[in-house]
């Protein structure tokens, strides 16, 4: 591969002052008076000749400063760049001064680039002709609007015969026709096996135009390699879907889920994962390396150990271990490790070609379990068999409790006696995910039983009424929410958790109910009911 | 040691390109163009004339020169000093844009700035030369030695711009202060008034390098001395220069990457 430009181990820092005086102080008084900044960190990259390459990165990230110090401009605090070739930097106002008119700025131009006046005549016609100015060449560039001066720039750069050109942001402005006619100039440049190097933030121009990228992210190079799979990675990241560490784990690691086994036993629902997980030298590093398996609603995870297994790892999950923590809703499986500043770094693991497995043994599953694979991503989906029905009626506030009423049933299961069904009551806290069961006092209400609109059929729901009562001392501060687990207790002896519905407002207390300094307040706005308790403020 | 005049040396068509560049640039969009380079200094040397002359009544002739001819061509060596010495400490930081947005070998700007004003200078120059010959009669064959002063001037100005400019650069202040100084060098180098007689004063005032350029313009038009009848001075200007030249180099060596950064 011939390299058009080589950059090996770049840093640019620049020193920051907080005080004007600070570069002349720190001259006799030897103390640090600045903050370093690293605009570029060890950054090491090889360009090839002939082929266009995409620099991405957020605003600020770097790519600027790498562009700067390759054509040049800016000096590199440490480290070599290699440049073989002319290289024309192409950026909406590069040498142009607004005081000459059009017709010299060329001449400008050119002879900033090294040109003689001779050279640049005779390129003068088509900079001109391809720039669209017609007669405006000959006012002065302070006239302009910035799309016209954008097109006299990208039309002195591309029309000087770089061996190299560099591209920055130029394309933003400029009307579609004119961008068009820029895209297919460039695309005659590549034609002629010249390189182009092209900086943006947008990770669709530099996916369709380039065939390899680069992601700066603030001063590091993250990544280099096929434009396709950088463009995806970024996006990832500047759409929020995975952070920084994540990103850097996943292009450091080479992971998949082989196999998939999960059912219920006498302990519950369980599940076992095998695979791998490499890094580039194919050596095995499961072991840096727990599984986080999420909550994708609440953020909730569980986390285990991989252990070794003949081909890579193995895990297994079980309801007993982490109780209630496999309730209807989507879990997403993650590999994560802290690194050594203790950063959390997560990725998604892949399970393109996952085989999946249901194992029962001698028990009957509580919920509907299935794996699904989004985007090479497992995912477990539970829900709940059957459907329940159900409503808070009535909250109110009495001493150190908080009282719960409502009705649940179940659509055709029929309650006629008060063993029929049991129900629990949890709340969940939404940072700490520790929780607190209540046992509900199941009793007697003839509400749905003579309901004809939810029980057209006639039947028999009169124990459908619960009632629980929350220690509101011995809670936690914290924001929770609730869920209700209703059990058959007759055949087919199912099990549903729900979240718990609370939409009749007017039937709750609006105030926030103050105790021991501090205030519990109701929120139904969802629908769900969910309850905060926190230090009173005055 | 020498490094940026080499550059200076090797890219001197670039150099002369974007000298003409800038007096495009200084006289675009003036309808006058051209003859501003021309008419703002005839003007000054007529009111000091006036000042002087006919205000302050000073104006006798110095050593058989008239006064206003004597007073002329001090002020044409003294502008392109003025001028050169005005724009080349600030070449760097006027053509920030530039330097921030256009790779190019920035170490040829003091130059550019220098040529610039030597091609102005040269207007006025040969309008002056004119009106010497004609009014005065002042062709001779020490007229030659114009073109050497006009040398050692630029190579002053080249050595005072590369050692300013770089600092300039980095400091503003420093640009501030040079401004001060310029107003002072202007009082304190003999334009108009005459450094003879002055004693030991004479030898402080002849420290000056600048002094060397004015009367070196005086004595190639009127007293007919040569640069080597007066050895020591000569040597004196060219060590000066030699010693701003190396520093200069080594300022814009040191100072690059850190006004680069900061400009």
């Amino acid at each position: 591969m011939e390299v058009a430009v080589s950059v090996k181990g770049l840093t640019k820092k620049y020193s920051l002052y907080k005080d004007p005086w600070g570069p002349i102080k720190e001259v006799f008084t030897k103390k640090k008076l600045h903050k370093d900044f690293y605009a570029l960190q060890n950054v090491s990259l090889d360009f090839p000749r002939g082929e266009s390459i995409g620099i991405l990165g957020k605003n600020g990230s770097g790519k600027s400063t790498l562009l700067k110090v390759i054509t040049g401009i800016a000096e590199p605090s440490s480290g070599t760049v290699d440049v073989h070739g002319s290289i024309v930097f192409l950026d909406v106002s590069s040498g142009i001064d607004s005081e000459l008119s059009g017709y010299d700025n060329i001449f400008m131009k050119g002879i900033l680039l090294g040109y003689t006046k001779e050279q640049m005549l005779e390129k003068v016609d088509d900079i001109i002709e391809f720039s669209e100015l017609g007669e405006f060449i000959e006012q002065p560039v302070k006239n302009y609007s910035a799309g016209m001066k954008s097109k006299l720039g990208f039309a002195i750069s591309v029309n000087v015969d770089p061996d190299i050109l560099i591209v920055d942001e130029a394309l933003a402005v400029g009307d579609s026709l004119f961008r068009k006619k820029c895209m297919n100039k460039m695309n005659d440049f590549q034609e002629q096996g010249k390189t182009i190097i092209f900086v943006s933030h947008d990770n669709h121009a530099v996916e369709s135009f380039c065939s390899k990228a680069a992601w700066v992210h603030q001063g590091q190079l993250i990544t280099y390699g096929d434009s396709k799979f950088v463009g995806a990675l970024y996006n990832d990241f500047m759409s929020g879907k995975k952070t920084i560490e994540s990103v850097r784990a996943e292009i450091e690691y080479k992971h998949s889920i082989d196999k998939v086994v999960y059912g219920t036993n006498s302990d519950g629902f369980y599940f076992e994962l095998n695979g791998f997980l490499n890094d580039h030298s194919d050596q095995d590093v499961h072991n840096q390396f727990e599984l986080a398996v999420r909550d994708i609603r609440t953020g909730e995870t569980a986390i285990k150990k991989l252990e070794a297994a003949e081909n890579g790892f193995t895990v297994r999950l079980t309801e007993k271990e982490f109780p209630f923590f496999f309730k209807p809703g989507k879990y997403s499986f993650l590999a994560r490790r802290y690194d050594e500043t203790g950063t959390l770094a997560e990725f998604s693991l892949w399970s393109g070609k996952a085989v999946i497995e249901e194992n029962n043994v001698d028990a009957i599953p509580s919920f509907n379990y299935r794996y699904a694979s989004d985007k090479n991503a497992l995912e477990l989906i539970i829900e709940n068999i059957e459907k329940v029905e159900q409503q808070v009626n009535k909250i109110w506030f009495d001493d150190k409790f908080a009282y719960i009423e409502g009705v649940a049933f179940v659509r055709g299961y029929e309650t006629k006696t008060a063993d029929s069904v049991s129900m629990d009551f949890h709340l969940t806290n939404l940072t700490s995910f520790k929780r607190a069961g209540y046992q509900a006092v199941i009793s007697e209400t003839e509400e749905i039983t003579e309901n004809p609109v939810y029980n057209p059929q006639g039947k028999v729901y009169n124990f459908s009424k619960f009632k629980v009562a929350i220690d509101l001392e011995e809670l936690e501060n914290g924001l929770y929410e609730s869920h209700l687990t209703y059990r058959m207790n007759q055949s087919p002896h199912k099990q549903m958790t729900i979240l718990v519905w609370a939409s009749k407002q007017q039937e709750y207390p609006e105030e926030s109910y103050t105790i021991d300094n501090k205030t519990v307040e109701l929120k139904t706005s969802t629908k769900y009911l969910q309850v905060e308790k926190k230090e009173k403020t005055y | 040691m020498f490094d940026i005049y080499k550059e200076m040396w090797t890219r001197r068509d670039m150099i002369r390109s974007l000298s003409l560049q800038e007096i495009k640039r200084e006289y675009a969009g003036t309808l006058f163009g051209f003859a501003w380079g021309l008419i703002n200094p005839l003007m000054r040397i007529a009111v000091f004339w006036f000042v002087f002359s006919i205000g302050a009544r000073a104006g006798g002739p110095v050593n058989g020169a008239p006064y206003f001819a004597w007073l002329a061509i001090g002020m044409v060596a003294w502008f392109l000093l003025n001028d050169g010495f005005r724009l080349t400490q600030k070449s760097f930081r006027s053509k920030r844009s530039i330097i921030k947005n256009t790779p190019f070998p920035i170490a040829i700007l003091p130059a550019v700035q220098i040529l610039y004003s030597y091609y102005i200078h040269l207007i006025l120059l040969f309008v002056m030369y004119i009106v010497m010959a004609v009014a005065l009669g002042t062709v001779s064959v020490y007229n030659v030695q114009i073109l050497y002063y006009d040398f050692a001037a630029v190579m002053l100005l080249l050595g005072i711009g590369s050692v300013t400019a770089p600092l300039v650069a980095v400091s503003k202040d420093f640009g501030r202060f040079l401004d001060t100084i310029l107003v002072f060098l202007f009082w304190m180098t003999p334009i108009f008034w005459s450094a003879d007689n002055l004693g030991v004063l004479e030898k402080i005032v002849k420290i000056n390098p600048f002094h060397y350029v004015v009367q070196g313009y005086r004595d190639s038009f009127f007293y007919e001395v040569g640069f080597w009848e007066q050895p020591l001075y000569t040597l004196y200007f060219w060590i000066l220069v030699f010693i701003l030249f190396v520093l200069g180099n080594y300022l814009h060596k040191r100072l690059k990457p850190v006004f680069l950064d900061t400009l």
